[in-house]
């Protein structure tokens, strides 16, 4: 609900704008931080047992060739049994597992040791709603004339659940981000949509007939959608009429030298995953 | 609670009659024979009544300006005089008056040009620094020098005239609001006869509410604003409408590239009476459309104003205005929004020294918001009546008073959502309306304590009670925002319970002593010394976090978690005219801080948002210039440069949120910061037929956020911010140029018509709007993109008076 404001502020800017180039600016730069890319997602239907993580530096802004973080120690614990689960260096800058054991709102902590400073995150796992129908239209959304789809479940009665979802095509660079809550649509049937722009400006086509779209729905915490919610406002630049931008921090502190904070954050999520090809 | 808050305040307004009944009584008591004259001064050709006129006893330094009415009163010894009657731009009267009894004197006076739509080449009187005056740091501009400026699509513009002046800056182009030595939009109050306008601006900014042909006067106090004035902590931007021809039926109008306008005025009830009606619209849809869009923008205004004299000693006034603006994109968002004011205002003159008006004021700003694809709607608006008694005493020469109080009441309906079809999956939903009274008392002098040193005093006591009839959220530890030292983020509060709140009870109650004082002193004819201090509360506050205003952002009133806004300005100023007038130069220096200015924490959301204290943290701002403006007042070359030096910058502490704050709780610079800012001006008369006008405009970038670093992740390219504003925008600068052409008509042709050419941003500069950051949606690599509003924009605009 929220967002579709944000979104008609950032319309209104674009609506107003006559003129706009890409252009060379000074930026400052930020000492370089580890990047914690945790992403526990059990797919509905799943064991969930394989988990990786992803570790890697920041870069400075106009300058994205990163580093992969080799050598980290990297542990997950279930707070509830305090099992833990070791994640393994494949010393490419991701960390596996084959045994994690994902439990209904149980809360998991993420230890890393890197570099003599130690890391530690925790996120609680939610359910997610199953998907009861997804389908194409091209009556809602934002043009009459373009295909939009829709994914539709119902909402728990309890209020306070956020979503997360990932929609991609494989001829785009980029995927589709969104976050979603109920606070104003708590307990009701949602009729969630996703549509492409069809700008001519852009070389990015509005969905077509055989476009193959991979849709992954996840059920998250409260601060993983505070973070997100920021993140995502700020992808892709802020404009005029968008709040200004913040430094967005993730839930991953060092306890060892807290000024040293890692950017990215470590989530545990239950996810439904549909592909959906366009008719 | 409130019962107690009102009777204290009953009390102080006894007192404060009391003390004026008692100056009065003192009247008949004085050792000299001293006798009045008064009466009004107006314009011969069409009765309006002239503002700031000078009513002067020829070879002495007794005399006034007259007042919002043209209201002036002289008190002076025994004997015979020559009153000196001087506006500029009008002839000047010289009436003998042998002054051995109170006498009334109405004066109308005439344009020293006889042609009807001359061009001014001459200032205003007042706009040529007033050295006598202890009034300091006030703009004031004639009407007509605005009508000369070259503007953006030719769409003649207050706001962006005063932006020429010291002290004045913008947010960009495209944006709403003004910001006064480093001050917020939100802290400067806008008046239009008298009324509120809580949204200055038309179409996002590109224009502003004010239509030319309905103004008469307009007047921007930067600092030093008097005790009359209150609530808010920058400015106060005072602008008042015409009062309508009441010696002939005339109309004036204009028809230009985005909007046209019309004006009519004429006398009523045997010339008792006037009325001025103007409309404009612009052409709505018309632009977007012709470039093939599906989207719609557009906008008009209504201003009527009429009065009615019962008597040489009371007059009634009415005015209003009505706006609107909406905005459509195709069938997926409607927005529209705008101010409706009304005020019905009386005038009594007691007697010759006694001069008294009487203001029952509503004013409204609504705003809605329609999301078709959503299925669901939103209107939100913030609606106040005010009732205010002025008076002004002229006691003697040397001693005149302004006295009087008011009280606003506020309603305040943040937002409600509701459905806009059965299958909407959006439930409906009403933000706790809010209710609030502000009143104010003051009495205000100006003392003539030497022939050289002139002082101005006074006292305000405003209060501010919010009422009941709402819950309050009451938050764990009294915090509705948390530091998390873990994470090192402002986080809200949990909530514990609510408070209901009953109508009668007031939630919080505030009062605040406001001192103002100015002093000048006269070097000798030709230059002056002022000094001035103010102190000024702000009550409600306008919630954004945006880098512009937009019209959505929402009004919020000073309650349990919101404190007022606390400003002190102290200002020095220097100023003089060279060469008999013909040139001034006004030199000031200023500092000012506020209390309790409140500023956002990371990720904010303000929309929708019931509970706003969750997203704030109190800190407070300072500001600190020079601004310099020196004017060439005569010839056929007038012109100004005005130059600024200034700092703004805040700082928010955490608080009883704990943490160290926003940016360490470290001063950084608020978003109006400008450390240079040169504006010149000039305008030429080559003949009758041929003008030139031009602007030059160089500023600082304004402060912005800009990434330091990115990192990857879920398959996207995240920047990483650096401390809040510590980076800035390209610096702004361009130039404006105009040409009037009048064609040669017969000197008594009734239609007077006039062609203006503009060019703004003559040499097409790319002014960035605003940077923004991201990713290449094809190459993914990551770039700066500059929004630029305006490029060049050439405009032709066709004006005719008859």
């Amino acid at each position: 609900m929220k967002n579709y404001i944000k979104l008609f502020l950032a319309v209104c800017t674009i609506s107003v704008v006559s003129c706009e180039d890409v252009i060379d600016v000074d930026v400052q730069t930020d000492t370089l931080r580890l990047v914690v890319e945790a992403s526990l997602d059990w797919e509905k239907g799943t064991t969930g047992n394989d988990q990786s993580i992803t570790l890697r530096t920041s870069t400075p802004f106009f300058d994205t060739q990163s580093t992969d973080v080799i050598g980290a120690e990297v542990n997950v614990t279930n707070n509830s049994t305090g099992e833990v689960y070791p994640f393994t260096d494949q010393n490419n800058g991701t960390y596996t597992t084959t045994t994690f054991d994902p439990q209904i709102y149980v809360t998991y902590t993420l230890e890393i040791i890197y570099d003599g400073e130690r890391f530690t995150a925790e996120d609680t796992l939610r359910p997610v709603p199953n998907i009861k129908e997804v389908y194409q239209d091209t009556e809602d959304g934002f043009d009459d004339e373009t295909i939009e789809l829709h994914i539709v479940f119902d909402d728990f009665q309890d209020e306070g659940d956020s979503y997360f979802f990932k929609f991609e095509r494989p001829q785009d660079l980029l995927p589709t981000l969104e976050v979603g809550d109920d606070e104003f649509i708590n307990g009701n049937e949602v009729d969630w949509w996703y549509e492409i722009d069809d700008d001519e400006d852009e070389e990015i086509k509005p969905l077509l007939p055989g476009d193959i779209v991979t849709i992954n729905m996840h059920s998250i915490s409260r601060p993983y959608y505070n973070y997100m919610d920021i993140v995502i406002d700020q992808l892709g630049g802020v404009g005029i009429f968008e709040s200004t931008p913040v430094e967005v921090k993730g839930n991953c502190i060092n306890t060892t030298d807290p000024e040293n904070y890692a950017h990215g954050y470590f989530r545990v999520t239950q996810k439904n995953s549909v592909i959906y090809t366009v008719e | 609670m409130i019962k107690k808050g009102k009777r204290k305040v009953r009390l102080r307004w006894l007192s404060v009659t009391s003390i004026i009944i008692l100056l009065l009584s003192y009247t008949p008591v004085v050792a000299q024979e001293n006798y009045t004259i008064s009466g009004k001064i107006s314009d011969i050709d069409n009765g309006e009544t002239l503002f700031g006129a000078s009513v002067f006893l020829e070879g002495t330094t007794i005399g006034v300006v007259t007042n919002e009415y043209g209201f002036y009163s002289i008190t002076a010894p025994k004997g015979e005089y020559r009153l000196l009657i001087t506006y500029m731009g009008y002839a000047d009267i010289k009436q003998v008056v042998n002054l051995n009894r109170n006498q009334n004197f109405n004066f109308e006076i005439s344009e020293t040009s006889t042609k009807l739509d001359e061009v001014e080449v001459t200032a205003e009187e007042s706009e040529i620094a007033v050295l006598r005056k202890p009034e300091m740091s006030v703009l004031k501009m004639n009407i007509e020098t605005v009508k000369q400026m070259p503007v953006v699509l030719g769409e003649v513009d207050i706001l962006k005239s005063l932006q020429m002046l010291p002290g004045v800056t913008n947010n960009g182009e495209g944006t709403g609001g003004f910001h006064v030595r480093g001050g917020a939009g939100d802290q400067n109050l806008v008046l239009l006869d008298e009324a509120i306008i809580y949204n200055t601006s038309h179409m996002f900014g590109f224009f502003s509410v004010f239509n030319a042909d309905a103004i008469k006067d307009v007047k921007l106090y930067k600092g030093g604003i008097p005790a009359r004035y209150g609530g808010r902590v920058s400015s106060v931007l005072d602008v008042r409408q015409k009062d309508g021809n009441s010696k002939r039926f005339a109309a004036t109008g204009g028809i230009g590239i985005i909007s046209s306008r019309l004006a009519l005025e004429a006398p009523l009830f045997k010339e008792k009476g006037s009325f001025l009606i103007a409309g404009r619209s612009s052409y709505a849809n018309l632009l977007l459309k012709a470039a093939g869009e599906d989207n719609s923008v557009g906008f008009y205004d209504l201003n009527l104003k009429t009065n009615y004299k019962i008597n040489a000693n009371n007059r009634l006034f009415l005015s209003g205005y009505f706006g609107r603006d909406s905005f459509e994109l195709g069938d997926t968002f409607s927005n529209s929004y705008g101010n409706a004011t009304g005020n019905l205002r009386w005038n009594h003159i007691f007697n010759d020294k006694l001069f008294s008006n009487l203001s029952a004021v509503y004013s409204k700003y609504d705003y809605k918001l329609g999301l078709t694809f959503a299925e669901f709607d939103w209107v939100s608006s913030i609606t106040n009546y005010n009732l205010k008694y002025d008076l002004k005493y002229y006691f003697s020469d040397k001693f005149k008073l302004d006295f009087g109080a008011s009280g606003i009441y506020y309603e305040f309906d943040p937002g409600e959502i509701n459905p806009t079809s059965e299958t909407s999956a959006v439930n409906p939903l009403l933000l706790d309306r809010k209710k609030a009274i502000e009143s104010g008392l003051y009495i205000d002098a100006e003392h003539k304590l030497t022939e050289k040193l002139t002082a101005q005093y006074g006292l305000r006591y405003s209060s501010f009670s919010r009422l009941g009839g709402q819950p309050m959220t009451e938050y764990a530890n009294n915090q509705p925002v948390v530091y998390n030292a873990d994470l090192g983020i402002y986080e809200r509060g949990t909530a514990v319970g609510e408070t209901v709140y009953e109508k009668g009870d007031a939630i919080k109650t505030f009062g605040n002593l406001e001192p103002r004082a100015s002093l000048a002193y006269s070097i000798n004819d030709n230059s002056s010394l002022k000094a001035g201090f103010s102190r000024v509360a702000q009550y409600i506050h306008l919630l954004s976090n945006t880098s512009s205003a937009t019209p959505l952002d929402v009004w919020a009133p000073s309650g349990q978690y919101i404190d007022p806004q606390l400003s002190n300005q102290y200002a020095l100023g220097y100023f003089r005219n060279f060469a008999n007038k013909a040139y001034s130069m006004e030199a000031e220096i200023y500092y000012k801080n506020t209390d309790n200015r409140i500023d956002y924490i990371d990720g904010s959301d303000l929309i929708g948002q019931n509970t706003i204290e969750t997203e704030i943290l109190k800190g407070e701002s300072r500001a600190y210039g020079l601004e310099l403006l020196f004017r060439k007042n005569e010839g056929d070359f007038t012109g100004w440069i005005a130059y600024t030096l200034s700092k703004s910058e805040q700082r928010t502490p955490g608080g009883t949120a704990g943490g160290p704050g926003i940016n360490d709780g470290d001063w950084y610079n608020t978003p109006y910061d400008r450390t240079h800012d040169i504006s010149i001006s000039g305008s030429y008369k080559l003949n009758e037929k041929w003008s030139f006008g031009t602007n030059l405009v160089f500023q600082t970038g304004r402060p912005v956020t800009y990434p330091n670093g990115q990192y990857e992740y879920e398959g996207v390219s995240i920047a990483s911010y650096a401390d809040r504003n510590s980076d800035r925008l390209p610096a702004y600068h361009r130039l404006d140029v105009s040409v009037n052409y009048k064609p040669n008509k017969k000197p008594d042709a009734k239609l007077k018509g006039e062609w203006v050419l503009g060019i703004y941003n003559a040499y097409n500069r790319k002014n960035a709007a605003s940077v923004s950051f991201g990713q290449n949606i094809e190459t993914g690599a990551n770039e700066a993109t500059r929004t630029a509003i305006f490029g060049i924009v050439p405009s032709i605009t066709y004006n005719f008076k008859f």
